[in-house]
């Protein structure tokens, strides 16, 4: 992939719904259906967060697989790399939950994962064409774009002026 | 330059090596800094010299080689994370003796030397071992710094039925689990009248404390060792200042660190504590820069000169001394000296800025529950969030970093704050 997609986030659509938190969990389920990802323990968990702002924003936040990911130089196991497809990924096998990831994303959009004691974020969904919650927004608040193609909202470049003072 | 055919010639000094950046130390800082490099000059020959024979690995893992749960090869920085190693040059068991910055060039104990364009000192710190204490040298007596430490450690745990970790700090505490883990019994002697009291106020250290009771460690508070008893076998005990003595196999020192300066004596590098940084990582001599545990940097909120021992800051000075090191002038934004986040037995926890507030001004919000506690420290004016501590519940500790690395004005969302409630959408709506 020469540009890679990016999941942008247009917050003036998002009705809070919560249909991409479902969406994700499914996916990153074993059985990968609604009905089977309830069932499971521990319950699967989605990487996507839809957070409420006064009087009535809602904001829906996904790790931005930031270009000087600040998680990835902070991890003291070498847990965290870039794929050749531009996701920052956190390999569980190495994780050992110290948390120090967490510590430093400014945007709060690492989970920790209590039962098995690890980090985990937003993986773009590996296995589809578009990620799950994209597929699942009903209102087009969630898109995926190469970074070009999206001609974006203002919001979008706050977030991203952020990513640059932190990467220092 | 290819040394084999050289050493037949007569009169030329086979022992000598040029490399446009030598970094000093293969480590977080020496490493980031090597990588970084790497990627703006594609070309240019980078060395890294290691006093340590292992190849460079990422330290806080090798208490899981005394628990037996990674082996070296699962600690490996090359190749894992942001460290693809491509082209960089690391000679192990290479320790430089001697700096000239007027001829550019380094000396390594062994007599070879290394001539730079662009050096970097990475150099980290060892343990400190208090001089007071008796007895240190004994066999079984440990400071838990370097895979080679570790290695020593986990084998000296299968003859160890009781160990004493001298020290309440967080080396201490992950040192003292990876042997609970192998099934010693451990004893914790802290000075301090609390664990981890370089990280909270005693006060604020209870939750940590109940875990940490709650896993079977034994904590003595209040006491020191004066001196470690020892027979031929090793280690066989500790007096404390107490007059108590503990039977033991095993003492892990856990005191603090020093940083390691020796080998710039008469350099006329300004070391004071450590290696003096400017605010663009370069050290006091021309085309030399310093970085992680070993440099003096400041904190970006009082401007104070620190010295920090973390990962994670010495990885982030490594990398912006890589950006000067390449010709990018790149200011280093200086860092706090207090930026933990680890999980003890079941406990997360995050303490990061001004965690101490017994003595200050600040306005301070403790909020507990049973299984959690904050408190958020703010300046005395009350809008700037200066410092943070969170224990059992550490959800989003890195927006509250921002915040107080920023220094931002917290007026529209200072309740979510105190409320542990803050999210990203509080800085965008
Ligand atoms: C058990 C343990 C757990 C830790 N856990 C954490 C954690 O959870 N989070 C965190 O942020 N930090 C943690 N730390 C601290 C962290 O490992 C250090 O702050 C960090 O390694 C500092 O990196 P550095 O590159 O500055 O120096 P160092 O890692 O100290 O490396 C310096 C290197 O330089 C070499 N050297 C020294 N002098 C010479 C010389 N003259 N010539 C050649 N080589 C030389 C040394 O042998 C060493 O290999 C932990 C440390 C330990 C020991
Ligand atoms: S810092 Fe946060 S948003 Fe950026 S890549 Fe890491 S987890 Fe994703
Ligand atoms: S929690 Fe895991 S991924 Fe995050 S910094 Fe620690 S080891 Fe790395």
């Amino acid at each position: 992939m020469s540009q890679p997609k990016e999941i942008f986030v247009r917050t003036d659509r998002c009705v809070g719904c919560r249909s991409c938190i479902t969406a994700c969990a499914v996916e990153h389920s074993a059985s990968k259906t609604l009905f089977g990802a309830i069932a499971e323990t521990p319950r699967p968990k989605s990487r996507v967060y839809v957070e409420w702002v006064a009087p009535d924003h809602k904001v829906p936040l996904v790790c931005r697989h930031c270009e000087d990911a600040p998680c990835m130089h902070a991890c003291i196991s070498g847990a965290i790399h870039r794929d050749a497809d531009g996701v920052v990924r956190t390999d569980a096998d190495k994780c050992i939950g110290c948390w120090t990831c967490v510590m430093v994303c400014p945007y709060g959009v690492i989970g920790r994962h209590l039962e098995e004691h690890k980090a985990y974020r937003c993986d773009r969904c590996p296995d589809r064409e578009i990620p799950a919650c994209v597929d699942a927004c009903p209102t087009g608040a969630l898109v995926y774009q190469t970074v070009p193609a999206y001609s974006g909202a203002a919001r979008q470049h706050a977030s991203r002026e952020l990513v640059q003072a932190e990467g220092g | 330059m290819p040394p084999g055919s050289l050493s037949k010639r007569k009169g030329v000094d086979v022992n000598e090596h040029q490399s446009q950046y030598v970094i000093v130390g293969g480590s977080a800082a020496g490493m980031a800094a090597a990588h970084t490099i790497r990627a703006k000059d594609v070309r240019g020959t980078i060395t890294v010299l290691s006093e340590e024979p292992d190849v460079p690995y990422f330290r806080p893992l090798i208490p899981f080689l005394v628990s037996g749960q990674k082996q070296p090869e699962d600690m490996a920085l090359t190749g894992s994370g942001p460290y693809m190693g491509a082209d960089i040059a690391v000679k192990t068991g290479a320790r430089v003796a001697a700096c000239d910055p007027d001829s550019r060039s380094l000396t390594l104990e062994d007599g070879t030397c290394y001539g730079y364009e662009k050096v970097l000192f990475a150099t980290g710190s060892r343990p400190y071992v208090p001089p007071e204490i008796e007895g240190t040298g004994a066999e079984g007596v440990f400071a838990l710094r370097t895979l080679a430490d570790a290695r020593s450690m986990a084998a000296r745990a299968a003859r160890t039925a009781h160990a004493v970790m001298l020290g309440g700090g967080l080396l201490n505490l992950k040192a003292a689990f990876a042997l609970l883990e192998r099934g010693v019994k451990v004893t914790l002697v802290v000075y301090s009248p609390e664990v981890l009291s370089q990280l909270m106020d005693p006060e604020d250290a209870y939750l940590v404390r109940k875990a940490l009771d709650d896993a079977g460690l034994t904590i003595h508070t209040g006491a020191s060792a004066t001196a470690i008893q020892s027979d031929p076998s090793g280690v066989t005990g500790v007096a404390l200042d107490n007059g108590e003595e503990l039977a033991c196999q095993m003492v892990c020192i856990g005191k603090g660190v020093r940083p390691n300066v020796e080998f710039l004596q008469g350099s006329g590098v300004a070391v004071d504590g450590g290696i003096v940084a400017d605010r663009f990582t370069a050290a006091s001599r021309p085309d030399t820069y310093a970085a992680g545990d070993v440099a003096v940097t400041h904190d970006p909120i009082s401007g104070a000169p620190i010295m920090t021992a973390l990962w994670t800051n010495a990885v982030e000075m490594g990398r912006c001394a890589g950006m000067n090191m390449a010709g990018i002038k790149t200011a280093y934004t200086g860092t706090f000296g207090i930026l933990n986040a680890t999980q003890v037995a079941d406990e997360p926890f995050v303490a990061m800025g001004v965690v101490h507030t017994r003595s200050g001004d600040y306005e301070i919000h403790r909020r507990a529950t049973a299984t959690t506690f904050r408190k958020l420290v703010f300046d005395p004016g009350g809008n700037r969030l200066v410092g943070a501590v969170f224990v059992g519940d550490i959800r989003n500790a890195g927006l509250y970093r921002y915040v107080i690395r920023e220094r931002m004005d917290v007026t529209g969302f200072k309740p979510a704050i105190i409320d542990h409630t803050l999210h990203y959408g509080h800085f965008i709506c």
